[in-house]
């Protein structure tokens, strides 16, 4: 069980499990949770890379504390995006927002 | 001969009688044009010094010379040299001379018949651009260079026709000169480029010399034949003739120095200028010939029933032009240049006079000006008779001798019917001149003098100043018109250098013609001039015919025709379909092709977020899957 695949394999599923709610889910707020996972997943990459072949332990451990620092960013823009469009829509479904259709 | 360069005297002598007329152009319209009597200083002392220059050039120089030639390279090609200068030979200096002759009294008569007139400073600068672009073709040395006079003698006939351009048919008259003359030049500008391209060399003096040996003769006659479009054109010959006599639109000494020197004289200049050359092709001499006689029948017989003194004048232009054409056409090279050098003396004295009865009396009927005391005016009034001889050729005026050297030519052909036609021809023209004067010399009824002014300008004209600016011209030419007869002999020897071909006198050929002229005297006698006369001509009898010759041969109206059906009809029509459906729907396509492609496109823009990003992980998906069966 201590090997690099499994924990590849499990961040593969997070992240099929994130993009699958990214296309899938009509709420924003359902795609920002969508997002994160996928953020997630990237950052067990990084972790379970780091663990297995880097030669030094620091370097994977960096650039996830970057992930979850950009995670926060996207977080609090998305959210105030979602309420700026709850403001002038009523709603937070995707699909009320279509005024660019050709 | 071999040409020589010119001393230096000769070349700044021509040099100012070419260019000095462009310098007072050029003065008066960019700069004095606001100042009347400056604007006439100018333009009136430059004919004066180049019509000085010119008569020096004629007479001062020796006459067996030869020809002096001033060459400067203006453009150079691979095979080509094109040379801009002035070439003297008698022909040029001869016709130099008359140039610079009439348009300086032409100048100095429109001070009186001008006077008054809001135009007046823009009227000469348009005379003196006028006389410039004459003259410059007049000592053309090459084609080309002619070629650029020869459209630049018709863009100022444009400007001066259309003088009063306030009046719509003075427009339209200009407009029809224009178009009509332009349509002749085409032909010989594709003459001018069949020469270029086989002789690579446009030198008149050359083309003369060398023309016939260099090039197949049907070359010759083709290039000969499209060269005679455009005297066709300019000299209104057949079947280009109908716009000289609408023409007349403009002022009169504007028809006298486009009938007598400039414009029409041109076509005729051209033909004498290559004689040589057309001397080459019989078949181009030939054509020459034909359509000079049709022309002269033709328009003698619409001057038979003309009303308008100035029509009347017009219509003999065309066929003087067309005897002169004939003379030449026959072979005589001096036939046609001496008819053209008397013809320009009496047929300016012929538009100057009648410019005075329309000043006076305000209109261009001969019966209206009869009845009003025309004959009052003696000055005009015997000047008229006298240039109206002349036309008719009556034995010692000018127009008696030059006639008869073509009625010479004529009788030296083998056909007869040349002759036939010549000598009807000059009977018609006794005919109509005799029945203008006769109108004029003998009213029916008299108005009592009054002294209504007419026209424009009246109060300057009825000065002293303007009665003699217009009297002294007329008497100058009047001399002319009498005396030019009896320098025949010594022009011969002059275009001839001194060695005139042997002439074939017919001793007959004076007394028939002269029978025949005093026939056509008789008849205008009977007709018009005796106390009982109806003044109504024989061909009143036969309205079908007199409809015929004033409708002009119904050319007109043919023009008139396939203008309507065949230009308009056909091809303006073809080019509007062509602009509409071709060009605007091409345009049009183009931008339905836009607005339909991009409508098309634009459902791909759903509007919804996943979609986009659907297609883009499919794109990186299948980025991705590539780049794995890749490697």
């Amino acid at each position: 069980m201590n090997s690099l695949t499994v924990y590849l394999f499990v961040a593969l599923l997070l992240f099929c499990i994130g993009m699958f709610g990214l296309l899938q889910r009509r709420s924003l707020i359902g795609m920002i949770i969508s997002i994160e996972l996928m953020l997630n997943a990237a950052g067990i990459n990084f972790m379970a890379f780091n663990r297995f072949l880097g030669p030094d332990p620091a370097v994977g451990q960096i650039m996830v504390l970057f992930i979850m620092g950009i995670a926060a960013a996207e977080a609090a823009i998305a959210l105030s995006l979602t309420l700026a469009l709850f403001r002038k829509l009523r709603s937070i479904n995707i699909e009320h927002a279509r005024d660019l259709r050709g | 001969m071999n040409p020589v360069a010119p001393s230096d005297f000769v070349l700044w002598l021509t040099l100012a009688a070419m260019w000095l007329p462009f310098i007072s152009f050029l003065t008066i319209f960019f700069i004095t044009r606001t100042q009347l009597a400056l604007s006439l200083a100018v333009s009136v002392s430059c004919a004066a010094v180049s019509l000085l220059a010119a008569w020096y050039l004629l007479l001062g120089l020796p006459a067996a010379q030869p020809p002096v030639e001033f060459k400067m390279l203006w453009m150079a090609g691979a095979e080509a040299r094109i040379s801009y200068g002035f070439l003297l030979d008698p022909l040029s200096r001869l016709m130099l001379c008359i140039v610079a002759s009439i348009s300086f009294l032409v100048q100095v008569y429109s001070l009186g018949y001008m006077a008054g007139d809001d135009g007046m400073a823009k009227y000469y600068s348009f005379l003196s651009l006028f006389a410039w672009s004459m003259i410059s073709l007049v000592v053309a040395p090459g084609l080309l260079q002619l070629y650029v006079f020869w459209e630049l003698v018709g863009l100022s006939s444009y400007l001066l026709i259309g003088f009063w351009h306030h009046k719509f048919s003075a427009s339209e008259a200009g407009k029809k000169a224009f178009v009509m003359t332009r349509l002749g030049d085409l032909g010989f500008f594709l003459g001018i480029i069949v020469l270029l391209l086989h002789l690579g060399d446009l030198s008149i003096l050359k083309l003369n010399a060398q023309a016939a040996a260099k090039l197949s003769a049907g070359l010759v006659t083709a290039s000969a034949v499209l060269i005679f479009m455009g005297v066709v054109g300019k000299s209104a010959q057949f079947p280009l003739l109908t716009w000289l006599p609408d023409a007349m639109e403009g002022p009169t000494p504007v028809s006298a120095l486009l009938h007598s020197a400039t414009m029409v004289a041109a076509g005729v200049y051209l033909v004498s200028r290559l004689f040589p050359f057309y001397a080459a092709s019989p078949d181009a001499l030939m054509v020459v010939l034909a359509i000079g006689t049709v022309t002269m029948l033709l328009s003698s017989t619409m001057a038979m029933v003309a009303r308008d003194i100035k029509q009347v004048w017009a219509f003999s232009t065309v066929s003087q032009l067309g005897f002169m054409l004939m003379g030449l056409g026959a072979g005589s090279y001096f036939a046609g240049v001496f008819h053209l050098t008397t013809h320009a003396a009496f047929k300016a004295l012929l538009f100057l006079c009648s410019g005075v009865f329309i000043h006076h009396f305000g209109s261009n009927d001969m019966y209206d000006i009869a009845r009003g005391g025309g004959r009052r005016l003696k000055v005009p009034m015997i000047t008229i008779t006298i240039a109206g001889a002349a036309l008719a050729g009556v034995f010692p005026a000018a127009g008696f001798f030059s006639k008869e050297s073509i009625m010479g030519a004529l009788a030296g052909l083998p056909q007869p019917g040349w002759l036939a036609a010549g000598l009807a021809g000059a009977a018609m023209t006794a005919y109509y001149t005799s029945r203008l004067l006769f109108v004029l010399w003998f009213p029916r009824q008299i108005a009592a003098p009054h002294h209504e002014e007419h026209g424009h300008g009246e109060a300057a004209a009825h000065s002293a100043f303007g009665y003699w600016a217009m009297g002294v011209p007329l008497l100058i030419l009047a001399g002319f018109a009498l005396v030019l007869g009896f320098f025949g002999d010594g022009i011969l020897n002059f275009l001839h250098w001194g060695r005139p071909p042997e002439f074939f006198h017919h001793v007959w050929l004076a007394p028939v013609s002269l029978i025949l002229v005093a026939c056509g005297i008789g008849l205008a006698w009977l007709e018009f001039g005796r106390k009982k006369a109806a003044q109504a001509g024989f061909l009143s009898r036969l309205p079908a015919v007199e409809a015929l010759f004033a409708n002009r041969w119904y050319m007109d109206a043919f023009y008139r025709c396939m203008l309507d059906y065949v230009v308009y009809g056909v091809f303006s029509r073809l080019f509007t379909l062509n602009d509409r459906r071709v060009v605007d729907g091409g345009v049009d396509g183009v931008c339905r092709g836009t607005v339909g492609g991009g409508w098309l496109l634009s459902f791909l823009q759903s509007g919804l977020l996943q979609y986009n990003l659907f297609t883009m992980v499919l794109i990186i998906a299948l980025v991705g899957l590539y780049f794995l069966v890749m490697h």
